[in-house]
């Protein structure tokens, strides 16, 4: 009995030994599929996955409509593929806990920045791959959008109700005294901080500046003593730039009086009615899709701040939503073939695509909004990346400055919004 | 000659006496209950407590850290000795400003719940208020519906855009009525909507109490004539006084584990703090969890003080020999209008909300009320059969259509039915080993094992729960929801069982072991016949809880899994017909349950919480 226990133990040792040096790691899988295009993927992806269950997680409910789609694909090269793909979407944060050291999900679609940065990418829970396809893309935008992948860029964007005598022709214009924009706050979702984290970067704090500086002496007397005030602050907190003190009179003032909201949707439903006269809010700019006209409620009740002329400052605000791969996910093929279906084809991308003010590093998977609203609604005539872009100077999120800034600035942050009556 | 007896040698007479304990069924279970209640409490306990001294990744506690290390007191000393004023002002921000709003609304709470339950109670079951069976049904409705929705309905109610910015509230855009800050967040709707929500515990708790009061003694006070007031505070009060004591302990704790009411009218409490802070903060947020459990711990320690085993949570001291009704008079129309107007604004009014809220064009467009209903109330909400983004649907089908929600619905239904038949047979256990070893330290300490998770308040477990579950990998599936519902809601079936069985004369039981009746046999055939109705509302009480609980699951798995985190997840993105129309699916089937199960066997949700003895 003993001898047959020790043979039975050798042998599952050895066997173990082998299949451990036969496997793939998610980074060798990675690298591989690196060089392959997107057939190449969807093959390895239907040897893979053929029969399979698998659980993919992420911060978009729409990955359930992606997945759903990318079976058909693969389907289509192989009608007796069969898989099982289940979405979650987690809560309030849990997703990185989710995530660390698990090796349920083989994929995931992730925003924040700051917390991919320093949870996932500094401690390699997550891995970044980037499709041959995608870097061939014609126009694909890669600076900012490679490492990590980003699906989309969606903006944030302020708006205001008009139908009141107030107007908000300058971003300072929503920090000034008595106004209190509508707005998610800095903890239930967290890109909210890192928009203020990004506004201390030294090109946005310029932008900042330069609107200031635009206001008429009346207006800058308002604002000058929380400037002056936020000099001394700007070198505690390491911010070397000239211009910090701008950002963060801004951020310290927009911190003091914003309104939070649970999401952008109630902003959206309060903005759009008429009782909200003067009320502004930074929201999603998309929400304005889902808008029904009634006889309080109407799409044209809200100015998004940015489209009028001789506006001053930034528009608004942009992250992102990150396709990665977990270290240990269990199939890493599939991954990479699911990533590259969303990153590079209209189809793909089509459960996000068909919103506006979401926007695809390739221009391929991108759909035309310009003509949204027509004449009838100008609000929902989405002017573009390049224009919110150069024009609309949104402040466009960056997971390794939010990192490197969010220690200090975020009991900066954190101090204020706690000392809000 | 004289036989020669072979000494037992003392490791023999241990094993003999074990064999003896644990022939015994109730001590064989209580042993194998005393042992798993431990490891599913303590264990998760374990894994928050040491999560607060481990190092998380992209948080603060990294600061200082070397290389390589795993564990450090900075969550510790950050919150109770920072080390400059900027730490000092966080730990204000962080900690002690949440604790002390935590503290002040489970007190609120407690008074408005017994002042408002209580006070109820009296007057339904020692008073000859009009219209009783109506109001005693309508009283409970707030306590059957999650707890943010009477926040939700708050808000809708009393915000206006002077006051609060944003959109009109039905009271300023209907009324003109624009009420001040105070009233609209904060502590003030806090405390109100958490005292409405556990008024029916209060009623449930002392009015099981009044129902079955011995009004010998008030008689004998009003032959003395003792005036009507000296009579309610000297003899009335003191006889309740156990029950009211219930009802601060359980109320008290449910407060504090509270999110979604102060979540959605802006409090900063402990638990609020705890989803803030656990973005930069984690291990600091997992103190915050600890110190809610330690709240847990005294609340055990105070039960354990003030009232013996015996009568805990009881509502039932002994039979009745007689009661009285005091009279009104004109009162019984004045008080009975009054109640049906608060309970018109706490049951009826919500409900109605609810249901109109599915049938505008927009969340929250009143439209209808002043241009007429056509073209301003629409089915989108429950017809659409298709994927739509425009008009509102956010790419969500109708909820008739809705896979979503129904599967939602499914995984709701599986982990109430689950946990009620777990949690329900456990408790039952636990109730029925304990009465049989009533001076036993062991049974002491399961059954207050078994009630401990019960006082911590919710959050807290599900926090300790997720950090389990995430420890070993089962997060976001039903077994952990099972886990932490199970070992949460075995008190409600533990407690039932425990008070029933202590009304069981030992000499039935011993009458069938003479007559070498099998144990399960005693069981199936005895004792639980006899208390059916306490076991049934053991299992039952889970079933509901579950159904609409949201806090104690909502950090354990995704927002699609089960339908509350589903109707928080509605509510948070504004899409309020969803909300409501789910809410109100929730309530009938929770009403639809109670009938059946009631009209079954007896029991019903208010026979249960607190005592077992069915009205």
């Amino acid at each position: 009995m003993k001898k047959f226990l020790s043979i039975l133990l050798m042998l599952t040792l050895v066997l173990s030994v082998f299949s451990f040096a036969s496997a793939e790691t998610v980074e060798e899988v990675i690298a591989q599929a690196e060089t392959m295009t997107n057939e190449e993927l969807y093959k390895k992806a239907i040897e893979e996955a053929n029969g399979k269950s698998m659980l993919g997680i992420g911060n978009s409910s729409r990955g359930k409509t992606a997945k759903e789609t990318f079976i058909e694909l693969l389907k289509g090269i192989d009608p007796s593929f069969d898989t099982t793909i289940e979405w979650t979407q987690p809560k309030n944060n849990s997703i990185f806990e989710a995530l660390t050291g698990s090796n349920e999900y083989f994929v995931t679609l992730i925003q924040d920045g700051n917390q991919i940065q320093s949870k996932m990418l500094d401690t390699g829970e997550l891995l970044n791959f980037v499709p041959l396809d995608w870097k061939n893309a014609e126009g694909v935008a890669r600076e900012n959008n490679e490492n990590p992948l980003a699906l989309q860029t969606l903006n944030k964007v302020f708006e205001f109700n008009n139908q009141g005598d107030k107007t908000y022709m300058n971003c300072w214009d929503f920090v000034a005294p008595d106004v209190h924009p509508l707005f998610m706050g800095v903890n239930s979702e967290p890109v909210g901080k890192n928009f203020l984290y990004m506004l201390t970067r030294d090109d946005y704090a310029t932008v900042v500046k330069e609107a200031y500086d635009k206001l008429d002496a009346d207006k800058q007397a308002i604002f000058a003593p929380t400037i002056e005030e936020m000099a001394a602050e700007a070198a505690d907190l390491g911010l070397e730039g000239e211009n910090a003190k701008y950002a963060l009179a801004w951020i310290k003032l927009w911190c003091e009086q914003y309104q939070e909201e649970t999401d952008d949707g109630p902003i959206c439903n309060t903005l759009v009615d008429k009782s909200a006269a003067g009320q502004a809010g930074l929201l999603v700019y998309s929400k304005l899709r889902s808008v029904e006209e009634s006889e309080s409620v109407s799409v044209n009740n809200v100015t998004v701040a940015a489209y009028q002329d001789g506006y001053e400052g930034f528009g608004g605000y942009a992250y992102k939503h990150y396709m990665m791969i977990p270290k240990a996910s269990q199939y890493p093929w599939t991954a990479c073939a699911f990533i590259a279906y969303l990153t590079t084809t209209q189809e793909g991308f089509a459960a996000w695509g068909k919103d506006m003010g979401g926007y695809a590093p390739v221009p391929a998977c991108m759909q035309d909004h310009s003509k949204d609203g027509g004449d009838e609604f100008p609000a929902k005539n989405d002017r573009g990346y390049d224009w919110w872009l150069n024009t609309g100077k949104l402040v466009v999120e960056d997971p390794a400055y939010c990192a490197s800034v969010a220690d200090t600035l975020g009991d900066f942050i954190d101090m204020i919004v706690g000392s809000k009556k | 000659m004289t036989a020669v007896v072979k000494p037992i040698s003392p490791w023999k007479r241990r094993l003999n006496k074990i064999t003896t304990y644990l022939s015994k069924p109730q001590n064989a279970i209580l042993l194998a209950l005393g042992i798993i209640l431990t490891v599913t409490t303590i264990w998760p306990a374990f894994t928050i407590v040491r999560d607060t001294v481990t190092i998380h990744s992209g948080t603060v506690d990294t600061r200082g850290a070397a290389p390589g290390q795993v564990y450090t007191s900075f969550n510790w000393t950050d919150l109770f000795a920072p080390a400059s004023n900027t730490a000092r002002k966080l730990a204000q921000i962080n900690l002690w400003t949440p604790l002390l709003n935590s503290v002040l609304l489970s007190v609120f709470a407690c008074l408005g719940s017994i002042l408002y339950g209580g006070f109820f109670a009296y007057l339904v079951t020692r008073t000859n208020l009009k219209f009783k069976k109506y109001l005693s049904s309508i009283f409970i409705f707030p306590y059957i519906m999650p707890q943010w929705t009477l926040a939700v309905i708050w808000r809708n109610l009393f915000n206006s855009n002077l006051i609060t910015k944003g959109a009109d509230g039905l009271f300023a855009s209907v009324l003109g009525v624009r009420m001040p800050l105070w009233w609209c967040t904060g502590m003030f709707p806090s405390a109100v909507v958490l005292s409405l929500h556990y008024a029916p515990f209060a009623y449930i708790l002392i009015g099981g109490i009044f129902r079955n009061m011995d009004a010998n003694l008030e008689e004998a006070a009003t032959i003395l004539n003792t005036p009507r007031w000296k009579t309610f505070l000297r003899v009335t009060l003191p006889l309740v006084k156990p029950a009211i004591l219930s009802t601060i302990l359980l109320v008290f704790s449910s407060s504090m584990g509270s999110y979604p009411i102060p979540h959605y009218l802006k409090l900063s409490t402990l638990s609020t703090k705890y989803v803030e802070l656990n973005v930069q903060r984690t291990g600091e947020a997992s103190v915050l969890a600890v110190i809610m459990m330690l709240f847990g711990i005294i609340i055990l320690m105070v039960n354990q003080r003030t009232t013996s085993g015996r009568k805990n949570f009881t509502t039932v001291t002994g039979k009745s020999g007689q009661s009285s009704v005091v009279n009104l008079g004109a009162g019984k129309y004045i008080l009975s209008f009054v109640y049906i107007l608060t309970t018109l604004f706490t049951g009826i009014l919500p409900i109605i909300l609810f249901a109109v809220e599915t049938f505008l064009p927009n969340p929250g467009d009143y439209s209808f009320l002043t241009a007429g209903i056509s073209g301003h109330m629409t089915t989108k909400w429950w017809m659409t059969a298709e994927n739509v983004s425009e008009n509102g649907m956010y790419g969500q089908k109708g909820m008739l259509f809705n896979e979503t929600i129904w599967s939602a619905f499914g995984g709701t239904l599986l982990v109430a039915v689950l946990c009620a038949l777990v949690a329900g047979t456990i408790g039952t256990l636990v109730g029925y080993c304990v009465s049989k070893n009533r001076r036993s330290k062991w049974a002491a300490y399961v059954n207050n094992m078994a009630f401990l998770p019960y006082l911590m308040p919710a959050l807290a477990v599900g926090v300790a729960f997720a950090k389990f579950g995430s420890s070993i990998g089962i997060y976001n599936t039903f077994l952990l929801l099972i886990l932490a519902g199970t070992v949460k809601y075995i008190p409600f079936a533990s407690r039932s069982a425990l008070n029933s069985m202590m009304q069981i004369s030992g000499e039935i039981e011993e009458a069938a072991i003479i007559q070498d009746v099998p144990w399960w046999k005693r069981m199936t055939r005895i004792i639980i016949p006899i208390q059916k109705s306490s076991i049934i509302s053991g299992y039952l009480l889970p079933f509901m809880t579950c159904l609409r609980e949201l806090t104690l699951f909502m950090l354990l798995c995704s927002q699609t899994k089960i339908i509350t985190t589903l109707l928080d997840y509605f509510d948070e993105m504004g899409l309020y017909a969803f909300s409501s129309g789910i809410n109100l699916i929730l309530i009938l089937v929770i009403l639809l349950f109670n009938a059946l199960v009631n009209k079954l066997t007896g029991a019903s949700i208010d026979s249960g919480i607190g005592g077992g003895d069915s009205k």
